[in-house]
Order: structure tokens, then C-alpha cells, then sequence
């Protein structure tokens, strides 16, 4: 067994080259949920390559990552939110989630004594937590940015949730400050839905933390608390989020991460990424035999891959002319056809398509049919 | 304006910022007045054809001497004013707002970013040659300095203590204190309800609406809440300070000890 995880460890270090591996993070971890069926993504997340430089080796490069100004406009609302012992936290928090006056204890995680490193602030956040939950009387409610540890693809991730909030019902809720207003109490479904696998990332994690101090996963509430900005103003509110949904998908993806060995046994055993970078990180490989290697491994492009990968697109490039491309629902439509050209010649009918191509065949011969008569002499 | 020049000139090479700002602020002054001086000159021929374009000028006049003398006041000076009315350990931030609230002239919190440092290094070349300093907080278990809080060096040791209540505390405390001074002014200026008001809608039973809020009804919820928490934060912070008093050195007493701090001390030994 030892031997098999070290054989395949070697194995995704050899995909990934001389480079050091990719450092996850909660936004990541939450990426590798949207396209659970792609397999190049998987090997190149489990091998912690650098999608971005690869990407843009091959000549597709992407812009990814948060805008500065997202980025300043996000940290301004959570310095606000948080001001005054977090006050205005205080309050949605008494509102949404009953919480008692006497529990306002404030422990700020972002340095111990001056010190940022990882390993420290992860220490202090374990000490903190485990005398919360040891003691009887209230030893701590809000925790402010915990450092949280998580195992993805064998390799420990560091998290960072906005707030840990405790003794909640006896329970640990976290807590995610979002800078997208909610706007006579809808906010944007997709931003949601980023926030709430982000935070069941933040809640996993939480989890994993108290499994180590002995403690049963049911102390960690699977709702948590968003806050946002009400309306057109900067007066935060809060809304409970269930993230159970989410929970399963993340635990399933990462149970994923760690079956990569029967991905990784169809690939050919010389296949690398390696850029081949020198001393200056420029890289040296090239674009030729990199791209005939990428493409041994089979993506599954969907034009919701825009917004999470950063390969989206050299895979949108690949899959042109393919009906994937057209995005899931009609991939899902015409199930064996691929290409959209074989779509076009079985809807007017010049080609009778293979027995499993039937189905799909008889609709887009009614599809045409239908729109050339709603079209009549037009078309 | 030669010597202010020369001031200017001294301050920058001495290093000490802050002292710098403030001649230059002097020399701003004293070269608009020059100016001012001369366009009166050259004006007196030709005032006829002038006095319809400076006629806004004079109903502008009045509240500017006001503000230019509360700018003309140190940094320093202006936080110092604001952390005595607070009289808690306050963020920048604050401090800005409860200035902009009830002193003159503008104090922009970002100039503040510098002020404790700028302080510290005063204070290690010449111990305590100031009647006071703007110094940190202090956190209850590690007695490092906390981080983004300003406090005042003549307060007591326990009152820069930040135990895990006493952020709440502190903000209590303050909301006490702004309200008190709510109710001394006959007429507050806006900015100064406002800033109530921030306190108050985070205050249970505190204020309804803005509108209807009253200072005396504020101070008192925010007295109730404090009630409940007092006794355990002082606890903390006796202890801490006793702590802080028998372990730290003079300068590690008002600006706390840490990695980083230690460091510094190595370096600049």
C-alpha cells in the first residue's frame, strides 16, 4: 500500500516537472467541485501544476485571480464589519442566531505576538479552540481570521474563514464576510453559490480540526453565516446559509483527489508537464511537444469553465466544433453525437447516423422540420 | 519664510516627520498670506472691477481661521485630544471619526499609520523627555502590542490591557463617553450624532432610529450592557497588567514585546 501512494506520488511529481507544487486554497478547492468530470484538470490539481503559466506557455493565457479593486472593496466592507470588537457583527449576530449578551470574547488569529507564519498562527488557533470547547465557562465567541488546515490530494492546505463564531447553541458556526450586496433580500445566485462552497470548504476544514482535539463533527453547524452589504448601502446583514449540499459534493471531489491513481494508471508513463524553467522562470519546453502532451489527457470543456479554469482557453479551442461547446444542456441533448457538424448533416437528414445516434437523429429532424416551417420560404 | 524653509529643511534631515509636516503647514500659510498681501497691492487700482468676483469670498472667511488654527495643531496633538475624550484604546479610524466629530480641522486616519513608530523611536532615544506618548495597546496574553489600536502612555496600565472582552468593553466605553459629551454641546454638529448613532445601532435597546435618539438613553444601554461584562474584563486586564509591570522594560510597558519588536531592538543596538 505504502508503495502504491509513493509510486503515484512520483508519478504526479513527474507530471508536474522540477517546478514546486501549486499551493490549494479555498476558492480552488471550491473550482474543483464545478467540473467533477474533467479529467485533466483532476491530474493537474492533484499535481499542484501551475495552470496559469502552462496556459499561457501553450499561447492561451488567462487574467485569473480577483481584481485589485475587488479585492480592496471586499477588504474595506470586512474592516468595517469587524470594527469596534466587531460590533456591527455583534449585533447581526444577536438578531440571526439569538446570540447571548455576555458572549462578545474576541480573539484576533491574524498574528501571535507579531508573528504571521502559518504554523504559528495554526498552533494559537488549535490552543484557542481547544480551551473553547474544554471549558465550561465562555473562553471565547468570535475568532477572527483562524488558520485552518486541511489534507487535499495528500498535501495540507491552509484556510483562512473570515470568523469562527462559537457557543451558538453550543455549536461553531463560521462565518463568511462577501462584499456583493444583497439587494431587497436576493443577491446574486451564482456569488451565493461561490460563497457557500467556499464556506463548506472553511466548515471541512473546521471539522477536520476538531475531529483531531476528539471532538464529533456535529459541533460544527453545516449552516453558515453570510453577511453582506443590505441594498444600495454599506450596512451589513446576515443570512444563514445551509451548506450540507455543498458538503457532500466537496467531500466526494476530494475523495476524488485521492483515487488520482486510476486516472493516472490510463495516462502513458512518460507524459509531463514539465515547462522546463530556468533559473529566471522563464520556460524552455517546447510549445509543440508541450501541447501533444497536454492533450493526451481528456479535458471535458464546458463553457462554465471560463469562470473557474484557468485552462478554459486552450480546452475552449480544443472543442471547437464540438457540441460540448454549446455548453452542457446540448451535450447532454444529442448524448453520442460530438461533433456539431455530424448535428448539421443529421438534421437535413444527408446522414442516418449510427444505431446510438438514433434517438438524438429523429429530434433534430423534427427540430429542422419545425423550424422551417415556423420560418416558411425564409429560411 | 526663509527660516520656516530652513525649519522645513532641518526637520526632513533630523528625520522627524512629523514636525515637518507641521512647518510646512506654517510655511503654506505664511507664503498665502504673502501672496494674498501683494494681489491686495496690485488689486487697489482696479477693486471696482474685482469686487463682484470676490464677493463670495467674504461669507467663506469666517469658519476658515478656525480650521486652519486646529490643522496648525500637531498630529499628535489632535489624536491625543480625541483618545482623552474616548478614553479607551481606539483604531485610527476612530480616532479620525471622533475628531472630524468635535474638533475642528480634519484629521485623515491614514496620517496616523506612522504616528505609533514615529513615537516609539522617540521614546527609545530619549525616555520619557515628553509629557506623553501615543503608545499601544497591549494584548492580555502575550502582551504584544495589538494590532491598529492607539492608547495614550499616561493612562493606567490596566486601561491598555486588551484582554478577549475588552474590545467590546472599550467600544462600550466610548459610546459612553460620546454620548456625555453629546449631551454637554448645545448644539452638536451633524457628524457628531452620527457618530452617536454608529455606537447606537449596535447597542441593544440603545436607539430605535436616528432621528428619535437621545444621548442620555444611549449612554444608559450602553452602561447596562457594560454592567454585564465589566467584572470578568477587569479580571484580565488587573492580571495582565500586574503581569506586564514585573516583566517588561520601560519601553516594552508602552509599546509591547514580541518577535518583531525584539528584532527591531537587536538591529538598532
Amino acid at each position: 500500500m505504502r508503495n502504491a501512494v509513493n509510486d503515484l506520488e512520483a508519478r504526479l511529481d513527474r507530471i508536474r516537472g522540477a517546478a514546486a507544487p501549486r499551493n490549494h486554497n479555498a476558492r480552488t478547492i471550491a473550482a474543483l467541485t464545478s467540473n467533477p468530470g474533467c479529467a485533466r484538470r483532476a491530474i493537474m490539481d492533484a499535481a499542484g501544476v501551475d495552470k496559469q503559466l502552462l496556459a499561457s506557455r501553450m499561447g492561451f493565457p488567462t487574467k485569473f485571480g480577483q481584481s485589485q479593486f475587488a479585492i480592496g472593496r471586499g477588504n474595506a466592507f470586512e474592516t468595517q464589519v469587524k470594527a469596534g470588537g466587531c460590533a456591527e457583527l455583534l449585533r447581526l449576530l444577536r438578531e440571526h442566531l439569538e446570540l447571548s449578551i455576555p458572549e462578545v470574547s474576541y480573539d484576533n488569529l491574524d498574528e501571535v505576538g507579531g508573528n504571521t507564519c502559518r504554523e504559528v498562527r495554526h498552533a494559537r488557533t488549535r490552543a484557542l479552540l481547544a480551551r473553547a470547547t474544554r471549558s465550561d465557562q465562555d473562553a471565547g465567541t468570535l475568532f477572527d481570521h483562524p488558520l485552518l488546515r486541511l489534507q487535499v490530494g495528500g498535501r495540507p492546505v491552509y484556510l483562512e474563514p473570515d470568523l469562527i463564531a462559537f457557543r451558538l447553541r453550543n455549536r461553531f458556526f463560521v462565518v463568511e464576510v462577501k462584499s456583493f450586496s444583497v439587494i431587497d433580500g436576493q443577491a446574486d445566485g451564482e456569488k451565493v453559490a461561490a460563497a457557500a462552497i467556499q464556506s463548506a470548504v472553511y466548515v471541512m476544514a473546521l471539522r477536520d480540526l476538531l475531529a483531531e482535539l476528539g471532538l464529533s463533527p456535529d459541533s460544527v453547524a453545516d449552516t453558515v453565516v453570510l453577511v453582506c452589504p443590505e441594498n444600495f448601502s454599506n450596512q451589513p446583514t446576515a443570512a444563514l446559509l445551509d451548506v450540507r449540499k455543498q458538503l457532500t459534493v466537496l467531500r466526494r471531489q476530494l475523495a476524488r483527489l485521492e483515487r488520482i491513481d486510476t486516472l493516472a494508471e490510463l495516462l502513458p508513463p512518460a507524459l509531463t508537464f514539465d515547462l522546463r524553467l530556468d533559473e529566471h522562470g522563464i520556460p524552455h519546453r517546447p510549445v509543440g511537444e508541450l501541447t501533444s502532451d497536454v492533450r493526451t489527457v481528456p479535458a471535458r470543456y464546458a463553457p462554465q469553465c471560463l469562470a473557474s479554469c484557468e485552462m478554459c482557453f486552450f480546452c475552449r479551442d480544443e472543442a471547437r466544433g464540438m457540441t460540448a461547446a454549446l455548453g452542457r444542456e446540448v451535450r447532454d441533448e444529442l448524448g453520442a453525437v460530438e461533433l456539431v457538424q455530424v448535428v448539421l448533416r443529421l438534421a437535413d437528414g444527408s446522414l442516418a447516423g449510427a444505431e446510438d445516434q438514433a434517438e438524438a437523429a429523429a429530434i433534430l429532424r423534427a427540430a429542422a422540420r419545425l423550424r422551417s416551417e415556423c420560418l416558411g420560404g425564409a429560411a | 519664510m526663509d527660516k520656516l524653509r530652513a525649519d522645513v529643511r532641518h526637520a526632513m534631515i533630523g528625520g522627524d516627520r512629523i514636525r515637518a509636516k507641521e512647518k510646512r503647514a506654517e510655511l503654506r500659510d505664511v507664503e498665502r498670506r504673502w501672496d494674498e498681501a501683494l494681489a491686495r497691492l496690485g488689486d487697489d487700482p482696479q477693486q471696482a472691477a474685482d469686487a463682484g468676483a470676490r464677493a463670495p469670498s467674504p461669507s467663506a472667511a469666517p469658519s476658515r481661521p478656525a480650521a486652519r488654527s486646529a490643522v496648525l495643531l500637531p498630529v499628535r496633538e489632535q489624536v491625543h485630544q480625541a483618545l482623552t475624550l474616548l478614553g479607551a484604546p481606539a483604531a485610527p479610524r476612530m480616532i479620525a471619526a471622533v475628531h472630524e466629530a468635535f474638533y475642528a480641522g480634519r484629521l485623515v486616519s491614514s496620517r496616523l499609520t506612522s504616528l505609533r513608530r514615529d513615537e516609539e523611536r522617540s521614546f527609545r532615544a530619549a525616555p520619557y523627555a515628553r509629557p506623553y506618548y501615543l503608545c499601544a495597546a497591549l494584548t492580555a496574553d502575550l502582551l504584544s502590542p495589538a494590532r491598529g489600536l492607539l492608547a495614550v502612555s499616561t493612562w493606567p496600565m490596566d486601561r491598555r490591557i486588551i484582554g478577549p472582552l475588552s474590545p467590546r468593553v472599550d467600544y462600550l466605553t466610548a459610546a459612553i463617553a460620546v454620548a456625555e459629551q453629546l449631551e454637554r454641546i448645545t448644539d452638536p454638529d451633524p457628524n457628531a450624532r452620527r457618530l452617536l448613532w454608529r455606537f447606537a445601532a449596535n447597542i441593544p435597546r440603545a436607539a430605535s432610529s436616528m432621528r428619535s435618539m437621545t444621548p442620555d438613553v444611549v449612554a444608559n444601554a450602553a452602561r447596562a450592557e457594560l454592567a454585564v461584562h465589566m467584572d470578568a474584563d477587569s479580571a484580565h486586564r488587573t492580571a495582565a497588567a500586574s503581569r506586564a509591570r514585573s516583566q517588561l522594560d520601560d519601553a516594552a510597558q508602552l509599546f509591547g514585546s514580541g518577535l518583531a519588536l525584539s528584532r527591531q531592538a537587536d538591529s538598532s543596538a
